[in-house]
């Protein structure tokens, strides 16, 4: 008897075809809620790697907000540092974006753009909070092709550069003058490298595109639609990076190192200075004792007197069924009161009008924490936040690659930084 | 409902739970890669119809190039050893000696050990202060750069892919070689035939057909590498992205909030593609073998 094949395999394939065409990503169709009206429902909100260190500082932050809301039920949810864009984008694809949720520019900008998170200055709700904070920070949440800030600012870091000490007399520098140019970081890094029986690198890592900006180099055009990192300064800077690679003043492993690595090499003093935050201090003192008594703190070198800034934020999900709810509670959280609460448990700083102006930012109290605490919050004022909203992570990759290549000397710096951005640019036109 | 009807019904009843699986976690998920491969879709917007544009830009992708000439030498480097190491191994714990249970629970170890852990640890052995270096040192050798060179990274990873395959394919040996009648064996070793003529005349033709289904399997795995490259080099595919695999280019390309759906999409097509040619190749060796 002939075995009649084509419609039992045409079943499945028809079935799945009928998936296919009915179950593509799009428009959901859900508009969300009303953001003006009253506070009520239960909302998700979600922070980025801040349950470890700060669990009963947001237990806290809820407990008060469902007090002063009762109608209003709060889940808290916290995500690991790593893959939070990927943890974000299949939220998003999902339709399941948190109410609340914790973001950096160069996050909020995809998001923004798919129309997923609220313009606060066009939501009348949102928009009359603008002036409780000051306004670089709000700036620094209004995107660039999108009129109007996307999240309410929160915290802001600039990220200590943590140095070795004991490194640095070995190799005749003054350990209580770390460079704070980038010249005198190259003359350091000479210094270093020639020191007797050491084999410690300076930096554990290739030039990023905050270095490129430290150094005063014009990172993207006004309108930010084309990369310019590759002009003469930029050229210059890749040039003498490679002079550094070149006489063993980069980690051998400089171009594979992640940032978790470089810091790993910092902790076995293998590499004698590393960005990194005030996390990090705690595991110096529990996991190298040796060089937490001879750990330098001091600001990255900057050409340009402003440093890096890392802008923090709390977006609120333009799908939210409970608009009001959110909104209320973004504001709770980023509000002056609790930014200054938060600010005193961790060495961040408050992105509220006039909280700077508070003592305890602007008067040294004579402890190592004062001094670094004062110090950068006076630099905050002109802080920068170097990293272009619309990079994307892979345009930062093939930053990254081209680095690699000049600095093996495969490309000279100006044919690598012209390859990388000729491939970012085709990369931000493609949209 | 006539009997007829039911027992027309009935095996697809039966098949309905497993057939739903299939078609919600495989079937679905690869018409959706055929056909957003033919769109400019990104993470966070469904894209529209681009025709061959993104196989276009695939052929003057330089990473792309970099990508498949790596994914090819891991199969042509890595599935000889994985063919070969296994049966000799399976020959050396197939004797019965003395605890010789230990040493092929041993060789099985890394085979249920976690791809992480086993690659953390060769990152470890392999570091500049590393135990390898360690020992070279001592030798009066090193240091060797094995996690800042590019070719010595994609060699290292190879090294972690045969070791961690070596108790899989043994096991699959050990079966085959228990079916091999000792008496082939016996009768060789009458006619004068040594240690490696007999495995060359007679075990190697008894196991041909399972070799050549390790070769399948082992190329097949060999060229979708991804989690030893990519935790041994890291994320970015080594020193300016040379150790870049084809599906770390697909990960690299179609993740984040600003993936490129679409163009991920016509990268996997192209591995799908290469895949199902590389099985048939080998099937069909191995079927020539035979003839």
């Amino acid at each position: 008897m002939p075995i009649r094949r084509s419609r039992p395999v045409a079943v499945p394939l028809l079935a799945a075809a009928l998936l296919l065409t009915a179950c593509g990503p799009g428009d959901d169709g859900g508009g969300g809620s009303s953001a003006d009206g009253k506070p009520e429902g239960r909302i998700t909100f979600q922070t980025w790697n801040l349950r470890a260190n700060f669990k009963d500082y947001f237990d806290g932050v809820v407990r008060d907000f469902e007090q002063k809301y009762p109608d209003v039920k709060v889940k808290w949810v916290d995500q690991p540092a790593e893959h939070y864009a990927e943890k974000l984008s299949a939220d998003a694809g999902g339709g399941t974006l948190p109410d609340v949720v914790n973001v950096s520019p160069d996050l909020s900008h995809p998001l923004a753009r798919a129309g997923l998170l609220m313009n606060l200055d066009k939501e009348k709700a949102a928009a009359r909070f603008k002036d409780e904070y000051t306004p670089e920070a709000w700036q620094g949440n209004v995107l660039p092709g999108l009129s109007g800030a996307y999240a309410f600012p929160w915290y802001l870091n600039t990220g200590p550069l943590f140095y070795n000490k004991a490194l640095f007399r070995k190799a005749g520098l003054d350990p209580e003058k770390p460079p704070r140019t980038y010249d005198e970081l190259f003359a350091a890094a000479g210094r270093l490298a020639g020191a007797p029986g050491g084999r410690a690198a300076t930096l554990a890592s290739a030039p990023a595109i905050e270095d490129f900006g430290r150094y005063g180099v014009r990172l993207m055009n006004d309108d930010a639609t084309k990369f310019t990192y590759n002009e003469p300064k930029g050229v210059e800077l890749l040039g003498r990076y490679k002079e550094l690679y070149d006489r063993g003043g980069l980690d051998a492993q400089a171009l594979t190192n992640t940032p978790e690595k470089a810091g790993q090499k910092f902790l076995e003093q293998k590499v004698a200075m590393n960005p990194g935050s005030a996390h990090d201090l705690e595991t110096f003192r529990k996991n190298a004792p040796g060089l937490y008594r001879d750990l330098g703190i001091t600001d990255a070198p900057n050409n340009t007197g402003k440093p890096n800034m890392y802008v923090m934020g709390l977006a609120v999900s333009e799908k939210s069924r409970h608009k009001a709810a959110a909104v209320a509670f973004a504001h709770f959280v980023t509000g002056r009161e609790r930014q200054e609460e938060f600010a005193h448990k961790v060495a961040v700083f408050p992105s509220t009008r006039g909280s700077l102006q508070d003592p305890y930012w602007t008067k040294d109290d004579g402890t190592d924490a004062g001094r670094v605490r004062v110090a950068s919050a006076r630099m905050l004022k002109g802080a920068v936040n170097y990293t272009p909203v619309v990079m994307s992570d892979e345009m930062k990759t093939v930053l990254r690659n081209e680095v690699a290549k000049a600095l093996q000397g495969k490309k000279s710096p100006r044919r690598a930084l012209d390859d990388a951005a000729a491939q970012s640019n085709a990369l931000l036109e493609r949209g | 409902m006539s009997r007829r009807t039911h027992r027309a019904l009935s095996p697809w009843l039966l098949l309905l739970p497993g057939l739903a699986v299939v078609a919600a976690f495989s079937l679905y998920p690869f018409l959706s890669t055929v056909h957003k491969a033919f769109t400019d879709a990104r993470t966070l917007t469904p894209g529209r119809w681009v025709g061959l544009e993104n196989f276009r830009a695939l052929l003057e992708d330089e990473q792309f190039w970099v990508a498949l000439r790596n994914s090819g030498l891991y199969v042509l480097l890595v599935v000889p050893f994985t063919v070969l190491l296994p049966l000799l191994l399976a020959l050396l714990v197939q004797k019965r000696l003395p605890g010789v249970a230990f040493f092929r629970s041993a060789f099985y170890t890394p085979v249920v050990a976690s791809v992480v852990v086993a690659a953390l640890i060769w990152v470890w052995m392999l570091d500049d202060r590393g135990l390898v270096n360690g020992i070279l040192g001592v030798l009066g050798a090193g240091p060797v750069h094995f996690l800042g060179d590019a070719w010595l990274l994609l060699l290292s990873a190879m090294a972690l892919t045969v070791w961690k395959g070596l108790g899989y394919y043994m096991v699959i040996y050990l079966a085959a070689l228990g079916n091999v009648p000792r008496e082939l064996h016996e009768a060789a070793a009458v006619d004068g035939a040594g240690a490696l003529r007999r495995f060359v005349s007679v075990t190697v033709p008894a196991v041909r057909s399972t070799m050549v289904l390790v070769g399948a399997l082992s190329s097949v795995a060999a060229f979708k590498v991804f989690s030893e490259v990519y935790l041994m080099a890291g994320p970015t595919g080594g020193p300016a992205g040379q150790d870049t695999t084809l599906v770390m280019l697909v990960q690299r390309t179609g993740t984040g909030l600003n993936g490129r759906v679409g163009y991920a999409s016509a990268i996997s097509l192209v591995v799908f593609v290469i895949t199902l040619l590389l099985m048939l190749l080998v099937l069909r060796a191995g079927r020539e073998e035979d003839a």
